[in-house]
């Protein structure tokens, strides 16, 4: 039953991330066409704009969520891709925990950062 | 004699690419896996750029945003936007297959059959339909941006 629920989340993540992830695009690429709209998001990949955002507790939460659900889409995608060789019990065990140390690792590490430059 | 285990893959990696007689849906399978690794690929420079280059203060951020606007690398992104747009669609349509949506109703095997590839294959054209849509608007706002 372990795998259902690892592909039942697989799929809610995925639709979590086609939210997220596109309201991230439209805001950081889309500046021509939301000007077209008449919304002015006034360059939001300048340094100005950055530091402004990252200043707000919402921004921080926001990119803190969309990268854990980011992380566990990814990371399982590529577990499910690695398993589909049909390893021995022993590799699988230990492509499993090397995805998840990688993981936490990078979500520690990417998640500080946020958090460290709310009080920058 | 070789006795076959029922968990045995013996395609190996090469059953990634070709297993058989492929339809479109296969060919999109592949498609989503490659976009999906390649992804998994842009996140990571992405993270790297977004925390190691961002908390060295402006000069270096600058600097960096600098070597991005390099062409090469907005070919790169305008790639990676594609991939994602396929990756975001293709993926919903299987979602909502996965939940027993766009397949129509079951019917009894009388002739002339039905089968459910054809209800699925006109939603999947809609699908690379509305992936072409957006991607000339997100190509429209790269050549307007002045890559």
């Amino acid at each position: 039953m372990r795998h259902t629920y690892l592909w039942f989340i697989q799929l809610v993540t995925g639709v979590l991330i086609a939210v997220l992830a596109g309201i991230h695009m439209v805001m950081q690429h889309l500046d021509k066409v939301l000007g077209f709209f008449g919304v002015n998001l006034n360059d939001p990949t300048s340094w100005h704009s950055m530091v402004e955002r990252s200043r707000e507790v919402i921004w921080a939460s926001i990119y803190i969520a969309l990268l854990a659900v980011v992380l566990y889409h990814a990371l399982n995608g590529l577990r499910n891709i690695i398993l589909e060789l049909t390893p021995s019990a022993r590799t699988e065990r230990i492509v499993t925990w090397t995805i998840i140390a990688f993981g936490i690792v990078i979500f520690i590490w990417a998640s500080y950062v946020p958090i460290a430059l709310l009080s920058a | 004699m070789r006795r076959i285990q029922p968990r045995q893959n013996y395609l190996g990696a090469t059953g990634w690419l070709w297993a058989g007689n492929y339809r479109l849906e296969r060919y999109l399978y592949i498609l989503h896996r490659v976009t999906g690794l390649g992804i998994l690929l842009f996140l990571l420079i992405h993270l790297i750029m977004t925390t190691v280059f961002r908390i060295q203060g402006q000069d270096v951020w600058e600097a960096t945003m600098r070597i991005l606007h390099n062409p090469w690398f907005k070919i790169g992104e305008y790639l990676v936007v594609v991939a994602l747009i396929y990756h975001a669609l293709n993926g919903l349509r299987l979602v909502l297959q996965e939940l027993g949506f766009l397949m129509g109703k079951p019917t009894p095997p009388i002739y002339p059959y039905q089968d459910s590839l054809r209800k699925k294959r006109l939603w999947t054209m809609a699908m690379i339909g509305i992936i072409i849509i957006l991607c000339l608007v997100f190509f429209y706002d790269f050549i307007a941006g002045g890559w």
